[in-house]
């Protein structure tokens, strides 16, 4: 961000705008109430498959009990959806990790590329859009849904690299989008111009009377260059004053430790601020889709908070009868059910700004991986659940479909929120039959 | 469009005015005392030119003042005044009154003395601040540009790792990675120093004997330098994975990222960064190949006044600076009505600009808070190690030690105040941006005239920035107090890209270069004359001043009276000398036909319009910067329309004809002799003997500014009579004394100029030390200067 960027991202901030320099054009910073409900998408991954045995329900229906991994989940039993046998049938080049990444949301083929990965030919990036960003086209392209942002994406502990792997959400096809996963970087974003404002505010005063200390022993004719100076300090003052009393968000920032770094180990607390962040800026209407990406796939994050200090991805090769891996990677997947809960219980406690029920009410999470099991590669039966509400899905089940291209469930969320002119998604071939019945 | 203002770029006219008013009789006798001068002054002059040359509205309402010598004004008064009737006033009288006029107020040293000029209270400059804070930011990282200079090896150091090929005889051996290219360990590296990337390989590798083809990947390193400020496009070409940075080297900060390739088509992609001029930015290109059937990387740019060229050797180098604060913030432009851009003014842009720059500062430090402050998050003594770089952040931006005062204010303050040492930081970094001790650097406070007052001004003069730590430690030390110590630290300095940077800035403020960014030449007229061929000229100009400037001799005359010009091949075709290669070399030409900078291509076609050649735009330019003869605004703008001419005149007559009427001529007769001295040069600098199908008439009087008379019969004419000429020499000073210093020369001392002008003629008119005289005469004003050691023993 040192570079061009930064004064574009200035600019459209408002920064350098004329007289109300902190404000102008972000009409939704402040979150004021909006008549019509609000949905929202938000797209949990986590990656390297799951444990099969510790995470899908054996029963179908309404009445079906817990395996240990979604355990963390329980308390949102009745708004959630298990959909097992969804399968990423798309194909082409590139080796699993890859497809089951970039794939997972663009549901079409990679384009030829240079990247290599541990089988198939090489590849490049996803060809087609993701759903994410389909939805947010959709929703920025009506004015009463429009937002500031529209989506935004969010990470943790995503190594620094752009490739296949560690990219989900594209804008189009060959337009993989960076997920944020420093707290600070998002706060920027999201509040940078407040920032600036409050360390602005807390200076002013001090330039002020710095600036009546040095002219009080100059002459009248240097005096008065200052004078004048003095004027435009004072200028800023009631700008910013003025600013604040129109600027008031509906949430406050939540608090972020300035001296948090970016390293592995604290990755449980970066989640949790990155989940609070999340929620904050939905809250305060910024944007209606979010994503929430974990590492990448073939992550190898080394979880010592759980007492774990191989990295994932080499555990996840690990034949299922190894049994202390087995417990360890069922560790992991249980730690992501649990940051995912964390994700609907703050959805769950935040009310909607209309005043009727919760945010999690009107918003859908997904949480999906790039595989269904690490071990075996296969993109069969990959993960999905559904938690929250405002699409029309029959909740509290779980589902068991046939090998179903997940092609058509990302159709039944399109649709499900309202995007119903949206008729194939990705590889037309893999939508026949439709969007899955949900209701 | 054929009419064009006449006075579009350039304002002149006449300094006397020619008044239609009679002076009457009977001016009341004066008392005996009185200059005798002063008697017909009153009588024949007062009336138009008020009673102390103050001017008269209605009459001639400026002051009376300008550079001509009392010989040359008396024939002038003699000639012309008073304008209604040039006889009433005999040559004694016309004697007479210049005498007194002279003295009294027409002179620029009587000038001075009415109205001393005085130093006025400036704040940075856009310029000042940009360099100012990079190298504030730069005190705290150090390495190459600021302990030691930038490296001189030219290019970029390659680095070639894959697979090594089986020497003849031996055995292949199998290494087909399992899993890519991350975990195929390449077991070959070739390092080797690359002058410019640009590299097809086809189906090979970098080196076909020792590495195989199939993959590999390489990386470039090393540094650009920036030669001017502005926008720089990079662009990289490949079919492979490629990324690049310049400047922020960190993984996160990639400036172009071509890593993931898209199908066996060559792709380009490009993105714009801002360099400040005089610096030299880390780069680093990486480019990686797999199994595709093609390898080929390239290295682009486009410079802020260049066209796109693959990144030339010479703007390359295999040393790598750290990173540097680069302020991109948009600002205002100085203030330029004083004809150079200074500090006077703010304004509320100015303002919003300077906290736009101090938050990106602010937000910066934050970033890189661990690598400025030599500490890290969770230490023990953080908050210990974080209160010292602020404070020695106040300290370099202010310039000196911190009062008591300023500590408590800028320091204690701030981390009292701020809920954790981090944002105490962020604080005092805002708020010293902002202060007026860090954006007035001259405030006159008497107390302080100490050798950091000395080092403030003389990095400012020299650096446009801060003093480095050097120079710092230097006035720390008390090593500034005699000329000589001075002399040595201006020395060190001269000689830093800082200071070449800041020259070039002078002779495109001298040379009046702004002109020639954006213009363009007919196709049609000019075929051939394009961008490219104007971003040639311009290095061709650069180079031959640089040249010039920075060689031993450093000669004034030199610029003016080169017989050569500077060509690569694309130049020389166009222009008629045959050169090979792209490089510049030096083209001998007839020295009746090129003289030094006034007969540059660059220099003559940015003084033309789209078709045709332009004597007053020309002769403008010579009469003021070069000649160093004073022009006031015209009294009106005449539109130059070449329709209403007669099709069949020449450029010459046609000028001759449009500045005939009365008025014009007083300041025309100095113009036109000028610009005709080049019609020998259209409208791109090339030598022509016909205009118009008729001869080129380039002959002409010209009237000197000490009374005599010079036949101008082309270029090396007016050279020849300027390189020696003290006008011409004190043109050049002030205009280097405004762009150095951003005050006026006559604040420094009435006679100034003059004895600076003493100083260079006898200096055999070396730029470089003139450079010195002034820098010294800025550092050192008001401020007792002890004995040179010599001196003391």
């Amino acid at each position: 961000m040192k570079h061009l960027d930064r004064r574009q991202f200035l600019r459209n901030l408002g920064i350098s705008a004329g007289t109300l320099p902190f404000l102008s054009g972000l009409p939704s910073l402040t979150g004021a109430p909006a008549p019509q409900k609000r949905q929202r998408l938000i797209v949990m991954f986590s990656p390297n498959g799951t444990i099969p045995n510790e995470f899908w329900p054996e029963q179908e229906g309404a009445d079906f009990s817990f395996k240990s991994i979604l355990k963390p989940l329980e308390p949102f039993k009745k708004q959630m959806l298990i959909l097992h046998g969804i399968a990423n049938k798309v194909g082409g080049d590139g080796d699993s990790h890859m497809r089951g990444m970039s794939c997972l949301l663009t549901c079409d083929e990679l384009l030829k590329g240079n990247i290599m990965g541990g089988g198939g030919n090489p590849a490049g990036w996803a060809s087609n859009i993701s759903i994410d960003q389909e939805m947010k086209n959709f929703f920025q392209s009506r004015a009463e849904t429009k937002t500031r942002f529209g989506s935004l994406e969010f990470g943790v502990a995503v190594p620094d690299r752009a490739d296949p792997w560690t990219r989900m959400s594209y804008a189009g096809g060959n337009q993989p989008i960076a997920p944020m996963d420093d707290p600070h970087q998002v706060l920027k974003k999201l509040y940078g111009q407040m920032k600036d404002k409050e360390s602005l505010v807390s200076i002013l005063d001090d330039v002020g009377a710095d600036l009546k200390r040095v002219s009080s022993k100059l002459s009248a004719r240097d005096k008065a260059l200052l004078d004048q100076h003095m004027t435009l300090v004072r200028g800023l003052e009631q700008d910013l004053a003025d600013a604040d009393k129109q600027g008031a968000l509906a949430h406050p920032v939540p608090k972020v430790d300035p001296s948090i770094e970016m390293v592995n180990d604290n990755t449980p607390q970066i989640s949790r601020i990155q989940i609070d962040l999340l929620v904050n800026s939905l809250a305060n209407d910024m944007a209606r889709v979010g994503t929430l990406q974990y590492m990448r796939s073939v992550g190898m994050a080394q979880m010592r908070w759980l007492g774990i200090e191989e990295g994932h991805h080499s555990l996840s090769h690990d034949p299922d009868d190894k049994k202390e891996s087995y417990e360890k990677l069922m560790k992991i997947n249980t730690w992501f059910a649990g940051e995912f809960a964390y994700l609907a219980k703050r959805l769950s406690e935040t009310p909607e700004a209309s005043g009727e029920g919760s945010m999690l009410d009107n918003t859908l999470l997904v949480w999906t991986n790039e595989l269904g099991k690490g071990n075996t590669h296969t993109l069969d039966n990959i993960p999905y659940v559904m938690v929250g509400g405002g699409c029309g899905f029959k909740m509290g089940r779980s589902l068991k479909f046939d090998k179903a291209a997940h092609n058509r469930l990302w159709l039944s969320v399109a649709h499900g929120i309202g995007h119903t002119s949206l008729k194939t998604f990705g590889k037309t071939e893999l939508c026949e039959g439709g969007a899955l019945v949900l209701a | 469009m054929s009419a064009r203002t006449v006075f579009t770029n350039s304002s002149f006219a006449i300094f006397l005015v020619l008044s239609v008013k009679t002076a009457l009789f009977g001016a009341a006798p004066a008392p005996e005392r009185e200059h005798p001068g002063k008697v017909v002054y009153l009588k024949l002059c007062a009336e138009c030119h008020g009673d102390r040359g103050q001017g008269v509205e209605d009459e001639y309402d400026e002051v009376l003042t300008g550079e001509k010598s009392v010989e040359a004004l008396a024939k002038y008064i003699d000639r012309t005044m008073p304008e209604d009737d040039p006889d009433k006033c005999s040559p004694e009288e016309s004697k007479l009154v210049t005498a007194y006029i002279y003295e009294a107020f027409y002179s620029p040293a009587a000038q001075a003395q009415i109205n001393p000029p005085q130093k006025e209270l400036s704040r940075l400059t856009i310029d000042q601040v940009r360099r100012s804070v990079m190298d504030l930011i730069g005190r705290f990282r150090m390495g190459p540009g600021f302990d030691r200079p930038v490296g001189n090896e030219q290019g970029l150091k390659a680095t070639y790792r894959g697979v090594e090929l089986p020497k003849p005889g031996e055995k292949a051996v199998d290494t087909t990675p399992k899993k890519g290219i991350q975990a195929k360990r390449p077991n070959k590296t070739i390092e080797r120093v690359e002058p410019v990337i640009a590299f097809h390989w086809g189906a090979d590798s970098p080196d076909k004997v020792v590495l195989e083809a199939e993959q590999f990947q390489n990386r470039f390193e090393g540094s650009v330098i920036a030669a001017e400020t502005g926008l720089y496009e990079f662009a990289v070409k490949s079919e492979n994975g490629f990324r690049l940075w310049v400047n922020d080297g960190s993984e996160s900060d990639v400036l172009i990222d071509g890593w993931v390739s898209n199908g066996p088509q060559v792709r380009e992609e490009k993105k714009s960064i801002f360099l400040v001029s005089g610096r030299t930015y880390m780069l680093r290109l990486e480019h990686f190949k797999f199994k595709e059937q093609t390898a080929s990387i390239e290295l682009w740019w486009r410079t802020p006044h260049g066209v796109k060229e693959l990144i030339p050797a010479h703007a390359m180098r295999t040393d790598r600076p750290r990173e540097l604060m680069i302020v991109n913030t948009e600002f205002p432009a100085d203030d330029s009505s004083g004809g150079y851009p200074r500090g006077t003014t703010i304004s509320k842009a100015w303002d919003q600009a300077v906290t736009d720059a101090a938050i990106a500062t602010a937000e910066h430090v934050v970033e890189n808070l661990d690598e400025l402050s030599g500490s890290k998050v969770g230490e023990p003594d953080r908050g210990g190690k974080l209160r010292k770089f602020a404070f020695s952040f106040v300290e370099s931006a202010l310039r000196r030690p911190l009062s008591d005062e300023q500590k408590a204010f800028f320091i204690e303050a701030q981390f009292k105040a701020a809920k954790s040492p981090e944002t105490a930081v962020k604080r005092v970094v805002l708020f010293t941006l902002k202060s007026p001790e860090f954006l007035y650097p001259n405030l006159r406070d008497d107390e302080k005239q100490d050798d950091f007052e000395v080092a403030s001004r003389l990095a400012l003069a020299l650096w446009d920035s801060i003093p480095d730590k050097k120079l710092a430690q230097a006035a720390t030390a008390g090593k500034l107090h005699t000329r000589d110590q001075l002399k040595a630290e201006a020395q060190r300095m001269i000689a830093d890209p800082r200071s070449k940077a800041k020259m070039q800035g002078f002779f495109h403020h001298w040379l009046e270069l702004e002109r020639a960014e954006g213009s363009t030449k007919d196709p049609k007229i000019f075929p051939g004359f394009d961008a490219e061929m104007m971003a040639d000229l311009r290095l061709s100009l650069f180079q031959f001043i640089d040249q010039v400037v920075w060689s031993e001799k450093s000669d004034y005359r030199e610029l003016l009276q080169a017989d050569y010009l500077l060509m690569n091949e694309h130049l020389g075709k166009y222009y008629g000398h045959p050169v090979t290669g792209n490089e510049f070399q030096r083209v001998g030409c007839d020295p009746m036909q090129r003289a030094g900078v006034i007969t540059h291509p660059f220099l003559l076609a940015s003084l033309a319009y789209t078709k045709q050649s332009s004597p007053i735009h020309r002769g403008v330019f010579l009469t003021r910067n070069i000649v160093g003869m004073s022009l006031k605004p015209p009294m009106k703008a005449v539109v130059f329309e070449d329709s209403h001419f007669n099709p069949k005149l020449t450029m010459r007559e046609k000028i001759t004809e449009l500045t005939r009427s009365g008025g014009c001529m007083s300041c025309h007769s100095m113009i036109n002799p000028l610009g005709f001295s080049l019609e020998n040069f259209d409208a791109v600098g090339r030598w022509r003997t016909k205009d118009n199908n008729k001869p080129v008439n380039p002959v002409s009087e010209f009237a000197t500014a000490d009374g005599k008379t010079v036949r101008l019969a082309g270029p090396r004419d007016i050279v020849n009579y300027v390189a020696e000429n003290p006008s011409g020499h004190r043109a050049f000073i002030r205009h280097l004394f405004h762009h150095i210093v951003k005050q006026e020369p006559t604040a420094y001392g009435a006679q100034r100029v003059d004895e600076m002008q003493r100083e260079f003629a006898a200096n055999g008119c070396n730029i470089q030390k003139l450079l010195m005289d002034i820098a010294l005469i800025a550092s050192l004003d008001g401020i007792p200067v002890e004995p040179d050691t010599k001196a003391k023993k």
